[in-house]
């Protein structure tokens, strides 16, 4: 079967086919014949040449979590439909990253910025996390002002780039 | 002896103190917010009580409401944990004046310890070393100045009221201190409403080493040796171990009776923790005293044997301390991890989510104080910390390949965790060596990013070896073997399980 695995806007193409007590998993022009069990829901133990993988996968909505070696791997299945390109959203940034306390807001209207730039400072149980500009621009509107309580996800300033 | 107590507290702490109650025989009361109702602090205690509202300025930190879920369930006692209101002398006062033993110091000692000028007063007094620096009351910018010169450079500006780095400038060159104290007011003002600053020399190569102490209510004080937290993100610690790399018997003795010292000025008693800084040269000066049990109190533990939790409840029913000072002793090493639920990728932003799978490492001397499970919700609400996971061993290198064996078989899956980012900082050489200062992290994983950026091909195979077992469409491929004839070439497409 093919299978398509999308991980970090990255799509990998592999191929696995079972014959007997083999999988063999054909990935970026190597073949890798592996021996596995499934020990308990989930947790794999894989054979690979004299190395024994040991790996727990677990399911999301989408989403497949894979643990190997000490690595988390968050990984989806994808239908290959012509060429994908994965979009980077460049605006996220300007959300908030977590629900807290605007604690500063380090710019004004009209203020030109470079990327890099603090635009924000949130503060959330102890922890402070600073918006910084995505790219060079210009601040159009400001949607909250120091000591407002701001939710994940809300956009802290608005801007526009240059 | 204390009966009922009720932890005002969630997550990791409020299970270890309830634990440590349930085998005293004490029972337990938890109180929690709304999106905590499942949460394993909820389900181990014996009674729990609903605070609503998840801020935690209307529930964990809700004075009125704490104290009087205290004397309905009729509590004689409520332990604070660490964090929130643990250190709130309203509260453990609060808690005193409606007759409920608050386990924790008297209101005084922590009012004292929390305003850092007027702890180092009261230390200096008592003879403990301080850093050289100023804590006047003269806080215009020229006598500031004066004082700062005096006490020479690099120097640290420092928010009276402050705490986890705000307010603060380290001045290299006289040119830049005025500019600096400036600075350093005005945040402090912004942050905490007070622009008290004091000065104190910087330390070249320091280290935060802390003693752990016990004090009962009969004027018994010991110290229970040191933990090295030098390893910290931002001023949080993230790394502890007992006992210091640093540490030399002499330097042991000398500093653990400065601390004891340091608890005998204020009459202190239950759990506490003096803070030192120690230099290159092996100077070390009082830093704070945390009224409280601390995160990392397991690594003391392990190396001694003796349960803090315990003791502090035990201390608390007023039972006098049997341990004397000369019949403790250290045995082994103990290295405590902090994880989290942020992603050391991503400037260390939080991590939320649902937990998919949680399955903590299990073997001799590891151990895994945590407050999560499987299909838990980590919300923006709290702290991120998930669990601590502490290991012991006979010593510190048998530790640290211990603690990192632990990480690497640590899943959890649903949420991005810091565990790549602690193995990384635990298998650095200079960690190995035991060269740390509180700039490590800064010296060498200021921009650290994961180098698993891409999928490794173990991750791709363990991926497609699952989907190949658990897909339901497969078609039979084995008919491309050598057989022409087998019937399987002639079965066509089929499927396991499908219905008839």
């Amino acid at each position: 079967m093919f299978i398509n695995y999308e991980h970090e806007n990255h799509v990998y193409n592999v191929t696995v086919e079972r014959r007997e007590k083999y999988f063999f998993i054909t990935y970026d022009n190597s073949e890798y014949r592996v021996e596995a069990e499934e020990i308990k829901p989930g947790h794999l133990k894989i054979k690979l040449g004299d190395r024994i993988l040991k790996s727990v996968i677990t399911e999301g909505e989408k989403e497949k979590y894979v643990f190997v070696e000490g690595d988390v791997f968050y990984v989806k299945n994808v239908e290959l439909t012509g060429t994908k390109k994965t979009k980077k959203k460049e605006e996220e940034s300007l959300n908030s990253p977590i629900s807290g306390k605007v604690v500063k807001v380090e710019v004004k209207i009209g203020e030109k910025v470079k990327k890099g730039d603090v635009l924000m400072v949130i503060e959330a149980m102890k922890m402070e996390y600073l918006i910084r500009a995505p790219n060079n621009g210009k601040i159009t509107k400001i949607n909250f002002n120091e000591n407002d309580q701001i939710e994940i996800g809300q956009t802290t300033v608005e801007m526009k780039k240059s | 002896m204390l009966t009922k107590v009720l932890v005002a507290n969630r997550g990791e702490i409020a299970v270890r103190i309830m634990r440590a109650c349930q085998e005293m025989g004490i029972k337990t009361v938890a109180v929690y917010s709304e999106v905590d109702k499942e949460a394993p602090h909820v389900q181990i205690a014996d009674e729990s009580i609903d605070l609503g509202d998840p801020t935690p300025i209307a529930s964990y930190l809700n004075i009125p409401k704490i104290i009087e879920s205290a004397q309905k369930i009729g509590a004689d006692a409520i332990h604070p944990g660490y964090g929130f209101l643990a250190e709130n002398p309203d509260f453990a006062k609060s808690c005193e004046d409606v007759g409920i033993k608050f386990i924790g110091p008297k209101p005084k000692i922590i009012s004292l310890m929390g305003d850092k000028i007027a702890a180092k007063k009261t230390m200096n007094k008592a003879g403990i070393p301080v850093i050289p620096g100023y804590s006047g009351e003269k806080q215009d910018i020229p006598s500031l100045a004066k004082e700062g010169k005096k006490i020479g450079f690099p120097l640290l500006v420092k928010a009276a009221a402050g705490g986890g780095g705000k307010g603060m400038r380290i001045v290299h060159s006289e040119d830049i201190l005025e500019e600096s104290i400036e600075g350093s007011k005005r945040e402090s003002k912004s942050a905490f409403g007070d622009d008290t600053v004091f000065l104190e020399k910087y330390l070249e190569k320091p280290r935060h080493i802390e003693f752990q102490i016990l004090g009962d209510e009969h004027g018994n004080i010991i110290h229970l040796f040191e933990r090295e937290c030098s390893i910290q993100r931002r001023h949080q610690k993230i790394i502890e171990e007992s006992p210091s790399p640093v540490m030399n018997e002499k330097l042991r003795k000398k500093m653990g009776e400065a601390a004891v010292k340091a608890a005998e000025a204020v009459g202190y008693n239950n759990a506490g923790t003096v803070e030192f800084m120690v230099d290159g040269d092996l100077n070390f000066y009082f830093m704070e005293m945390n009224t409280r049990l601390q995160v990392e109190h397991p690594v003391t533990e392990l190396t001694t044997g003796i349960d803090l939790a315990k003791w502090q409840l035990k201390i608390a029913g007023g039972k006098e301390l049997s341990i004397k000072q000369n019949e403790l002793a250290q045995r082994g090493h103990a290295i405590e991890c902090r994880i989290y639920a942020e992603d050391p990728s991503n400037g260390f932003l939080p991590s939320i989510g649902t937990l998919k799978k949680v399955e903590p490492p299990r073997g001799p001397n590891v151990r895994d104080d945590s407050g999560i499970y499987t299909g838990m919700k980590i919300t923006p609400y709290y702290d991120p910390m998930l669990s601590k996971l502490i290991v012991n061993a006979e010593n510190r290198d048998e530790c640290i390949d211990k603690i990192i064996w632990a990480l690497s078989r640590y899943v959890i899956l649903g949420v991005t965790t810091n565990i790549p980012f602690l193995i990384k900082v635990l298998d650095h050489n200079e960690f190995r060596k035991g060269n740390i200062t509180t700039h490590f992290i800064d010296n060498y994983f200021k921009d650290w990013i994961s180098s698993k950026k891409s999928l490794p091909v173990e991750a791709i195979i363990a991926l497609s070896v699952y989907d190949s077992m658990h897909s339901r469409t497969e078609e039979i491929v084995r008919y491309k073997e050598s057989d022409p004839h087998s019937p399987w070439k002639h079965v066509g497409r089929w499927r396991m399980g499908a219905e008839v």
